[in-house]
């Protein structure tokens, strides 16, 4: 018989980074949604890609996505594949993911990090700019306010989200700081 | 940091690319004759590594082919000299590049998988640059984008835990590799090109290494600028993306000699990260599934 990964399991985690054994980890063009407190979701090497986090400070659930690619007019058969790849494929799947995980709407807390360009672009590709566009463009849509992001500039990020309390980490040119709470 | 000397002086406590690879490459640059068939077959089986790589290939669901291989000898001939000759490029040069890149903050394996995907996507420009009559052989592409961050290696050698995260994390908008050069004497683009002109390499692969973040217009080197445009793909796949980032350059005259687009480029960002996904095995696209062009 399957307890409700919602029962509070395991004990809270202490302050500070969750152990490595508890980290879910989420690939490039990927998505994961978890409902277990004692977990931590992470992606690294965010580039032009961007890593969206979803979290309902109640339900305690969390889900995030890395996307690669904004549009997935360009590979109809990869998107059918693979979703997460795009953004216009993928935030919609993680909205619905999380949704079906049991949180709200309405107490979602939305982050993004990533979305980086590469030098000199001379606004001919503008994969991570085309990216952050997208992100806003699909969240207006479906009614959502990004609650705090880092994005742009030409640096890798590695994103986590802790599942006990929705604390969004960063980490960058070696150095943590906090996304949300502020 | 360290000077140009240290740095130049780290090169030789490198490990070398096996005599096997060098031998295969030097067969390729002359055309990968049918004739030089036994030889890859000669190379292939004494290398367990190669071999399994071989083994798994052969009966990889994206050949398309029916019915599992008999055995090596089998995988052999289903495959042909010019596959078999990337398994064996491939599968080496991951050997030596598994730990590669540890200064810039990468991961166990990561660079292996860059350099893959930047192999692929450079076969596929360079189909797509011959298709526009700018003849660039496809295998010295692979080849050539494969060993593209070798030089990485010469870093991680003389770079001193975190130099690169500290160098990355005080960078303005300069290239990367105008830090590199400040910091250790020569950037990793160079010191690959040393090393691949200290194995013999040829000159255009010595030459697309040197150049791969910055190809020269004068005089315009083909497989330089498509080895340029692969490791752009790689980095849009988020492969080997390291404390470096995306510090680094996309070439507005390597771009307008590709006359590659936007969509075209971004469809070959969705193929390679398929194609160098953990859980399938590496290395080419499937049949079919090239460059596509929008006209």
């Amino acid at each position: 018989m399957s307890r409700s990964p919602s029962l509070p399991l395991k004990p809270e985690p202490a302050a500070g980074r969750a152990p490595e054994g508890d980290k879910i980890v989420v690939g490039v063009a990927d998505l994961q949604v978890s409902r277990d407190p004692g977990k931590a979701i992470i992606t690294y090497a965010l580039g032009s890609c961007i890593g969206v986090t979803l979290y309902d400070p109640v339900a305690k659930v969390a889900g995030m996505l890395h996307f690669m690619l904004p549009e997935s007019s360009v590979s109809a058969e990869k998107a059918a594949a693979n979703p997460a790849m795009f953004g216009d494929a993928g935030l919609p799947i993680l909205f619905e993911k999380v949704i079906a995980a049991g949180a709200k709407r309405e107490r979602l807390v939305v982050c993004a990090a990533g979305g980086a360009e590469v030098l000199a672009d001379d606004g001919h590709f503008r994969i991570g700019s085309r990216n952050r566009t997208i992100l806003r463009k699909i969240f207006w849509k479906l009614n959502l306010l990004l609650a705090a992001e880092e994005t742009g500039g030409q640096h890798s990020r590695t994103l986590t989200i802790r599942l006990s309390d929705g604390q969004i980490t960063i980490r960058s040119q070696g150095k943590e700081s906090v996304l949300w709470p502020r | 940091m360290a000077s140009l000397n240290d740095t130049i002086a780290a090169l030789d406590r490198l490990p070398a690319l096996p005599a096997t690879s060098l031998q295969l490459i030097s067969m390729l640059a002359g055309g990968g004759r049918d004739a030089d068939l036994r030889e890859v077959e000669r190379i292939v089986s004494r290398d367990e590594a190669v071999a399994a790589s071989v083994l798994r290939r052969a009966n990889s669901a994206a050949l398309g082919m029916r019915g599992r291989v008999a055995g090596i000898s089998d995988a052999i001939r289903r495959l042909g000299t010019r596959e078999l000759c990337r398994i064996a490029l491939e599968t080496q040069t991951s050997g030596l590049l598994a730990n590669a890149g540890r200064s810039y903050g990468l991961r166990r394996g990561a660079l292996s998988q860059s350099a893959l995907g930047g192999a692929i996507a450079a076969d596929a420009l360079a189909r797509s640059h011959t298709d526009q009559g700018v003849k660039v052989d496809r295998e010295i592409a692979f080849v050539a984008a494969l060993l593209r961050d070798i030089g990485k290696l010469a870093i991680d050698a003389v770079a001193g835990p975190d130099a690169l995260e500290a160098i990355a994390a005080a960078a303005d908008t300069r290239p990367f590799l105008a830090y590199e050069r400040e910091a250790f004497g020569a950037d990793h683009a160079e010191l690959g090109a040393i090393l691949c002109e200290r194995w013999s390499l040829p000159t255009a692969i010595i030459q697309a290494v040197r150049g791969h973040h910055e190809p020269p217009s004068s005089p315009v080197e083909p497989l330089t600028d498509v080895v340029h445009a692969a490791d752009c793909v790689a980095r849009w796949a988020g492969l080997g993306l390291g404390c470096d980032g995306l510090m680094y350059p996309f070439d507005s005259g390597a771009r307008e000699r590709l006359g590659t687009t936007r969509d075209e480029l971004e469809a070959l960002v969705a193929d390679i990260l398929a194609a160098t996904a953990p859980e399938q095995t590496p290395g080419i696209l499937a049949p079919g599934n090239t460059l596509r062009r929008s006209a």
